[in-house]
């Protein structure tokens, strides 16, 4: 099954690690400037700091405004073909997340490779912000919260050691009066 | 040997006056002496310094404000986001330097220079930009008047970038307050010995940097091996977690349990309702996001918004342990809404938090003692507690309004308009002492007084270690440790690195050895680069002593020496005068100085190098 490279925002702390190792992977170089993911930090109200990264989309825009089709989807990623790039970044204009990077030192745009499938971001990210996960198990997160929307299930928030958990529940054997 | 890798080996030399920007070369020998950061910054306050005869106005437009990083800003190591300023105190008169985390410094480092030296007054508040083409002084004096965060928002739109990192200052430091800070990325600050008051002297509201250049690491992929393994160390340590959950906050339990945490202006040492304002309350209530410098997995920053109450809304990257401390229990507010409230307020105006809750807590303790009358305070009753009073009196110190002129003058000013306050003001040559109470262990009390810059930790920090196990310890030891501290605790800032790695998850300090040596292509071992620091140590002592400074000047704060802590595990102890003095005329023995605290004359010569 595909693995898709997906990002958790709540969870990033802004500590660019995943920047420096991209670019140290792909270009043997320290410059975060030269990686395929960037967090932004925008601040204040909310305060977010979400890694961008490629979402191999499978109908990639990118690869659609190649004029040369040096991009193509291959295997759950949106490759790029070195000797049929021309270098006019259409691929970067059009990425609707903005999710690939163009540097002055280099000629080709920078995109995810995903490394091979073991992508080196997710391998190093202290905090658990990047995941790389089966695409089967996208939206589970979202499918549970919005499940408590419109079931009868019921919510406690509680604290242990610090720690916020929640349990949820049924409330069950109770008899209508 | 000459350098293979760490430095561009290029500096950036801008004078505000003449609106002249020189890059200039870098010789090895200068980089390998110093280093990088405090220890460039060092240098050239010194040479400055022996330019002006030894007669610098810390707000005169000959006051040099250096802004360095280090080799290892930015690398790929654990927490290699520091940068370090460095120029003439307006808070002390001598030597001063702080550093701040986030990623200013490496931002820097990537427009392709290993240091910025800034020198003269610009006409009219500006900005200083640089990117990898160069540096322009641009004009920006609608920026007056705004906050931090503000001035950072409107430069970013200004420049029409926001991928660009800068470093701000606040009213505060328009307005010279003596402890302004200097404030980056919404939040990191450099806060002590008032370098944003310097900023403000040279009517610099702002540095605003764009670089994407390669930084030269000599030996990547033994870097990366080393650097693999440190991270895997520190995410193993039983500590890892707390630390990205808490970061600093989680000290705040520690240190009421062990009576060293600053309560009612270092009246006690332990504080009845610490469980509102620390860690768990924090996390429970309040953090909405984790932040972290530059490369660090500790992410030891919180994030914090206040949900509800009169305070609702406040958003706020912080706090810390200093910041809780000093703007909660030893101001005697138990309402951790209220401290997120102050600590935004200081990080909008641009003051340090430390100073700032030292001098509204002693003027807190002053009208309580009659030292100060309700006249004094501008018919505003004051006291412990009391949030409006205090947030009202912050604001009045940034702009310099009423009793808050003279407050924002900093200790000196303050003890030289009313001598009694010498009795309750916690300060070290002119800089107020930082929330860890020395009444519990003689060896950081010495740390505070020896401290290049000030009563401030960031140079020994030995109290944990005394109050764990230094029980026993002999004069010797005590000594010996402060002095290792202050050799390998500049020295991180002179790497550009953070020492939270090393002490608090024991990261050993080879490990910085290696991270030198394959970032520079060098082969120095620790006892080599401890010398270097220590170097540096002795020049910045050198420094203060031609600007004035002699043996009473490393004293203790009345209160370390005559009131002990009300209560707590430590209630009863205070710093005998006669032990203290003792240890100190051993610690010059040992450093080589004399026993007024001079170093030799020789030493003088051996900086005297031109950069």
């Amino acid at each position: 099954m595909p693995l898709k490279l997906t990002v958790i925002p709540e969870q990033c702390c802004g500590c660019r690690i995943c920047e420096l190792v991209c670019a140290i992977e792909h270009f043997g170089v320290n410059n975060p400037k030269k990686s395929a993911v960037r967090v932004l930090n925008i601040y204040p109200h909310p305060v977010i700091r979400m890694p961008v990264v490629c979402s191999q989309c499978r109908v990639p825009l990118c690869a659609q405004v190649c004029p040369t089709d040096a991009l193509r989807w291959v295997e759950g990623v949106v490759q790029l073909e070195p000797s049929e790039c021309i270098a006019c970044y259409k691929c970067a204009e059009s990425c609707p997340f903005g999710a690939i990077y163009v540097h002055e030192d280099c000629e080709l745009p920078i995109k995810c490779d995903m490394c091979g499938g073991d992508p080196q971001c997710v391998k190093k990210c202290p905090t658990g912000a990047l995941r790389l996960l089966p695409e089967a198990a996208l939206g589970e997160s979202k499918r549970l919260d919005n499940i408590l929307s419109y079931t009868a299930m019921k919510e406690i928030e509680l604290y242990e050691e610090g720690e916020k958990k929640v349990i949820r529940y049924a409330e069950v054997g109770k008899e209508e009066l | 040997m000459s350098l293979k890798g760490g430095y561009f080996k290029k500096g950036l030399w801008v004078d505000l006056t003449r609106g002249a920007i020189e890059t200039r070369g870098l010789a090895d020998a200068f980089l390998e002496r110093y280093i990088g950061g405090r220890g460039f910054g060092a240098k050239l306050v010194w040479d400055n310094l022996r330019e002006h005869d030894f007669k610098i106005d810390p707000l005169g437009a000959e006051n040099l404000l250096v802004v360095a990083p280090g080799p290892l800003s930015g690398v790929y190591l654990p927490s290699s986001g520091k940068n370090s300023f460095v120029a003439i105190s307006p808070a002390t008169g001598l030597y001063g330097d702080s550093s701040m985390g986030g990623g200013f410094g490496v931002e820097l480092r990537q427009t392709g220079i290993d240091l910025l030296s800034v020198a003269g007054r610009a006409a009219e508040l500006s900005v200083l930009f640089i990117d990898g083409d160069g540096a322009k002084v641009i004009p920006m004096p609608e920026l007056k008047g705004k906050s931090c965060l503000q001035a950072e928002g409107l430069i970013k739109e200004r420049l029409g970038s926001h991928i660009v990192h800068m470093a701000t200052i606040g009213v505060a430091g328009e307005n010279m307050v003596g402890f302004a800070c200097i404030s980056a990325d919404w939040g990191r600050n450099a806060g002590r010995t008032g370098l944003g008051t310097v900023m403000g002297s040279k009517n610099l509201k702002a540095i605003a940097l764009q670089g994407n250049k390669d930084l030269p690491v000599y030996d990547m992929s033994g870097l990366v091996a080393e650097a693999d393994k440190a991270y895997g160390y520190m995410k193993e340590h039983p500590f890892f977690k707390m630390w990205q959950r808490q970061g600093l906050m989680n000290v705040i339990d520690y240190a009421n349990e062990t009576g060293i945490l600053p309560a009612y202006n270092f009246k006690d040492s332990v504080f009845a309702r610490y469980q509102q304002i620390n860690g768990t309350t924090m996390l429970n209530h309040y953090k909405i996001g984790d932040s972290a410098c530059f490369a660090c997995p500790m992410c030891c920053g919180n994030i914090c918004l206040v949900k509800s109450g009169k305070y609702v809304g406040t958003v706020v990257e912080g706090p810390e342990y200093e910041t809780c401390a000093m703007l909660g229990p030893n101001l005697g507010i138990d309402d951790f809404a209220a401290v997120l409230s102050a600590a935004r307020l200081c990080d909008e105006l641009g003051l340090d938090t430390i100073s700032t809750g030292s001098i509204v807590a002693a003027v807190i303790e002053g009208y309580e003692k009659g030292i100060l009358s309700l006249a004094d305070l501008d018919g505003r009753e004051i006291t412990w507690g009391d949030d409006d009073a205090i947030l009202e009196l912050i604001r009045k110190i940034a702009h310099r309004e009423g009793v808050g002129d003279i407050l924002a003058g900093g200790s000196r000013r303050i003890i030289e308009t009313w001598p009694e306050m010498d009795k309750v003001i916690l300060q070290v040559k002119g800089l107020e002492q930082s929330a860890y109470d020395s009444r519990a262990s003689i060896s950081m009390a010495l740390a505070y007084a020896t401290s290049d810059i000030g009563a401030h930790h960031t140079r020994a920090w030995t109290i944990a270690k005394e109050m764990e196990e230094g029980s026993n310890w002999s004069d010797d030891e005590r000594v010996g440790i402060v002095i290792y501290h202050q050799k390998l605790r500049p020295l991180f800032d002179m790497f550009g690195v953070c020492r939270l790695p090393w002490i608090e998850l024991g990261l050993n300090e080879l490990h910085y050895e290696r991270f030198y040596n394959c970032v520079t292509g060098g082969s120095l071992s620790l006892d080599e680069l401890l010398e270097l620091s220590n170097d540096v140590y002795d020049l910045t002592r050198l420094a203060n002593v031609r600007l004035g400074m002699s043996r009473r000047d490393d004293s203790l704060p009345y209160k370390v020496r005559t009131n002990p802590p009300l209560t707590g595990p430590n209630a009863g102890k205070v710093i005998n005068q006669e032990d203290f003095q003792r240890l100190l005329t051993l610690y010059y023995q040992k450093r080589g100085w004399d026993e007024n605290g001079v170093p030799p004359a020789s030493l003088a010569e051996k900086f005297n190098d031109r950069v």
